[in-house]
């Protein structure tokens, strides 16, 4: 996916994907949101997820390392904060010619569903979604409902590099906040 | 003899507090159980046991020469049970190294020990309920989320020598689903999956009751659930002596 560049909007160091998506969504922004994994480890150093966004709520997704879209870049972007996230505006008809793009969509509901685990979240996304985008299903069709969820999580259980990753970076942040707090070392 | 669990998820919302008093009620109906609030940042067993207007509790203990332990423990439901305070001073007050003195001293006394513990593991405090745990019992719920903060405590816990006893997958929405995540997450998790709960109305209830669920609804298949997940945990039990000890002297491994 290309990404005209924009305007950056907002720049930070956010804890997980479902923040990001507060931040997207509050300012109701309209363009693109990059999440950027901080600790990458087993990760290739340019694995970035990116979000569109019209009025604070997903259009598109896209992963930067699998080169997949939709659901299951959200798949691929699950991984643990925290995460450089960067929102970039952008003039609305640019975005609708990039938004031609059926096989990435994502219904309006399901980033923060998936993402951030957070129903809330999802609920007060889809009630900024316009009628139209409401009850949208992604492009297979078959990958909106439930069961898709259960999908997704499964994606996840299967991608075994990742799951290393993630165990990789707990258990060498669990020996250096060890050392931090001094559980190393006491009694005895 | 005592076994300490810390149940936990690493997440925010799980039902660990549920968890923590459902596993402990089911296990109540075979060992003396004692359950201890040990998420001392931000307690809510006490609202979970009828508890909240207590005038003792885990943060009047972990001061310098404060309350002594026992008065800090309620008999309830069949278990003697420590709340914490919810004051922000209270947790700053606190000095969470206290915590293995508290254990030690409980652990002499009861078969098993469950400390319900916090959403993160971003403190001392917050990790202390792991490393002082003989095992740890994972609560997830079949998402990503869940699943990757399950899997960071696992390793948290690991790390600090301490095993996994098995996971719980709590609010399903659908149980045939959630079987095939729960097969997939076995090669990642030790341990078995002690149980799948169901989302439930009952458990939300017993919540805002103020009761334990195994005591709101012991018909509930969320209760079922539980006693099922305190069927499939083999307790072991320690050595007798030197229990105090164990705990008192909990340290993190060199390198593992
Ligand atoms: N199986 C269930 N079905 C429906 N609701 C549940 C279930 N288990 C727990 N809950 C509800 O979810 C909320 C969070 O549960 P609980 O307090 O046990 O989670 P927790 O992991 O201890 O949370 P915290 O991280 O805030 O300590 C409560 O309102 C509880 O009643
Ligand atoms: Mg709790």
């Amino acid at each position: 996916m290309k990404l005209p560049s924009g305007r950056l909007v907002h720049s930070r160091v956010v804890d997980d994907p479902g923040a990001a998506l507060a931040a997207a969504l509050d300012r109701e922004l309209t363009g693109y949101a990059v999440l950027e994994p901080q600790e990458t480890l087993l990760l290739a150093a340019d694995a970035r997820g990116v979000l569109t966004l019209t009025d604070g709520v997903p259009v598109l997704t896209y992963h930067t390392e699998t080169d997949r879209g939709g659901p299951p870049a959200l798949a691929d972007l699950a991984v643990p904060g925290p995460y450089r996230l960067e929102l970039v505006a952008l003039p609305a008809d640019v975005l609708a010619d990039l938004h031609d793009t059926p096989a990435l969509r994502v219904p309006p509901g399901m980033p923060a569903q998936r993402l951030a685990g957070d129903p809330d979240l999802a609920a007060r996304t889809r009630n900024n979604a316009p009628d139209s985008r409401v009850r949208e299903s992604p492009a297979s069709g078959s990958d909106s409902g439930e069961p898709a969820q259960q999908s997704a999580v499964e994606a996840f259980l299967e991608n075994e590099g990742k799951i290393e990753a993630i165990r990789e970076q707990a258990r060498e942040e669990a020996r250096e906040r060890a050392a931090e707090w001094g559980l190393d070392e006491v009694c005895e | 003899m005592v076994e300490a669990f810390a149940v936990a998820s690493g997440k925010g919302g799980t039902g660990k507090t549920t968890s923590t008093l459902a596993l402990g009620m089911a296990l109540a109906e075979e060992y003396d159980v004692t359950v201890i609030d040990a998420d001392t940042g931000m307690a809510n067993l006490l609202f979970h046991a009828g508890l909240s207007s207590v005038d003792t509790t885990l943060h009047d203990v972990l001061v310098e020469g404060g309350a002594p332990v026992e008065a800090a423990v309620y008999d309830r439901f069949g278990m003697s049970v420590v709340p914490c305070g919810t004051s922000l001073a209270g947790f700053e007050a606190a000095e969470p190294e206290r915590l293995r003195d508290v254990v030690a001293t409980l652990a002499v006394d009861t078969d098993v020990i469950l400390l319900d513990s916090p959403a993160t593991l971003g403190s001392k405090s917050a990790v202390l309920p792991i490393v002082l745990a003989d095992r740890v019992v994972v609560v997830l719920q079949p998402t990503i989320p869940a699943l990757s903060d399950g899997l960071k405590v696992q390793e948290y816990a690991h790390s600090y020598g301490t095993e996994t006893a098995g996971t719980i997958f709590n609010k399903v929405t659908d149980p045939d689903d959630v079987q095939s995540v729960a097969e997939k997450s076995r090669r990642y998790f030790d341990g078995p999956t002690l149980a799948t709960v169901p989302d439930s109305d009952a458990a939300r209830k017993a919540r805002r009751a103020g009761e334990p669920l195994l005591a709101h609804a012991p018909a509930a298949a969320a209760a079922e659930a539980y006693r099922g997940a305190a069927r499939d945990l083999d307790v072991r039990s320690g050595a007798a002596d030197d229990v105090a000890d164990r705990f008192r002297s909990a340290v993190i491994p060199e390198q593992r």
